[in-house]
């Protein structure tokens, strides 16, 4: 076996630490992780402009929709108003009192021999009538007559009103005698006093009152 | 396991390479991908705002287009309702239009006094005006007075009597001398 003398020993143990140099061999692995950070981070400028590409993209449409939205919602804000309005109004359109019939009811009841003085008449916020009917009846039983006028508007009223009641206030005989069919009568002051429920009022939030007849 | 004999020299440089590297991490994720990151999540953020803005815009606007279709009654009707209150101030159109209106109907001599007016507590009704008048007829037959009154309220839908006082003429029991309470709610002009 040959004899080998290695006279560079110390130069090639020098190369070799200057190799295996720990600074050299970190600068080299930070440069290459450097490299693969800087790569990512392209990567990752790329997809951000892709984002904002799309942010443009979704700005562009909603500034187009916007002012359509914008007008859009004030005119249903306008419509709903008009909706709610006109159902308000129409609700107490249905739900008022027509005094129109209740005078031709009252004066239907009205026999020749009774003669209606003073009617005064009011409705109240819950629609509730009250009439007050001052006359003079004139007949052999002038009282008579007048009940007879008293169960004729209790009658009649009560085919459209709930609740009626018709009542003497007062009822007292006359002493002055009025001409009927060429004979002379007695007659009688009689006071009633009328009340009944006219529909239901409205309110604001009432869905739909009950609609009350038309005066004809 | 194989041991690394590092000169001082070694352990220092090799101290300094990873502090060069715990930098290198530092400084790329908090100044460069950091923020990189923070701009995407709110332009993502952003761009899920608009969509959601779009899409509930498109149903808002959808939605408008169907009330408008089942609105189309209720403003004609509303149109129709306004239509009965004229321009100018009340007090100045509506007593001449009762005399014209009873006069119509051979009740003359009718005058209007305005009694008293009120906002609404609706806010559904802010523009709108309820108006308290007072009519008096000084002479007017009984059926004649029912017809009128019957007519007024068919032609006025937004007019209401609340009082009604008739009394016979002592010397004309033939006609009577009336006064109603009646109720207006006229849109403000």
């Amino acid at each position: 076996m040959a004899l080998h003398l290695n006279l560079l020993h110390e130069e090639i143990q020098e190369q070799r630490q200057r190799q295996r140099d720990p600074l050299k061999l970190g600068l080299i692995a930070l440069g290459a992780i450097g490299a693969l950070f800087f790569l990512y981070y392209m990567w990752q400028g790329y997809r951000v402009l892709q984002v904002k590409n799309q942010l443009s993209v979704a700005e562009a449409e909603w500034a187009k929709v916007e002012p359509k939205v914008t007008s859009a919602q004030k005119r249903a804000t306008d419509l709903s108003g008009t909706i709610n309005t006109t159902r308000i109004l129409d609700d107490k359109i249905h739900a008022r009192v027509y005094w129109g019939p209740i005078l031709e009811r009252i004066a239907r009841c009205v026999a020749p021999n009774t003669q209606i003085v003073s009617l005064d008449g009011m409705v109240d916020a819950k629609n509730a009538v009250a009439i007050s009917l001052e006359g003079v009846a004139a007949g052999a039983e002038p009282r008579s007559v007048a009940e007879d006028l008293r169960q004729m508007l209790f009658e009649q009223l009560g085919k459209h009103y709930p609740d009626v009641s018709v009542e003497f206030k007062s009822l007292e005989d006359l002493d002055t005698q009025v001409s009927i069919g060429g004979s002379n009568v007695p007659t009688a002051r009689y006071f009633l006093k009328i009340s009944f429920q006219a529909g239901t009022p409205a309110t604001a939030d009432a869905a739909a009152a009950p609609r009350l007849e038309k005066a004809p | 396991m194989k041991k690394i004999d590092l000169s001082k020299d070694q352990l220092q440089k090799v101290i300094l390479s990873l502090l060069g590297f715990a930098a290198l991490i530092y400084v790329y994720f908090t100044f460069f991908l950091g923020p990189l990151d923070r701009s995407a999540a709110s332009m993502k953020a952003s761009i899920n705002d608009l969509q959601t803005k779009v899409a509930a815009s498109k149903s808002e606007i959808t939605k408008e287009a169907q009330l408008e279709r089942e609105a189309g009654s209720a403003t004609a009707r509303f149109a129709e309702l306004r239509s009965h209150t004229p321009e100018g101030a009340p007090i100045a159109w509506f007593p001449p239009r009762m005399r014209t209106f009873f006069a119509s109907h051979e009740i003359d001599k009718a005058t209007a006094r305005l009694e008293s007016s009120e906002d609404y507590k609706n806010p559904a009704l802010e523009k709108w005006t309820r108006y308290h008048w007072s009519i008096e007829l000084p002479g007017a037959g009984y059926n004649e007075l029912g017809k009128a009154i019957a007519d007024l309220e068919n032609a006025e839908p937004l007019f209401a009597v609340s009082e009604v006082k008739i009394h016979t003429l002592p010397d004309d029991p033939r006609n009577q001398v009336v006064d109603l309470r009646v109720t207006t709610t006229l849109a403000k002009r």
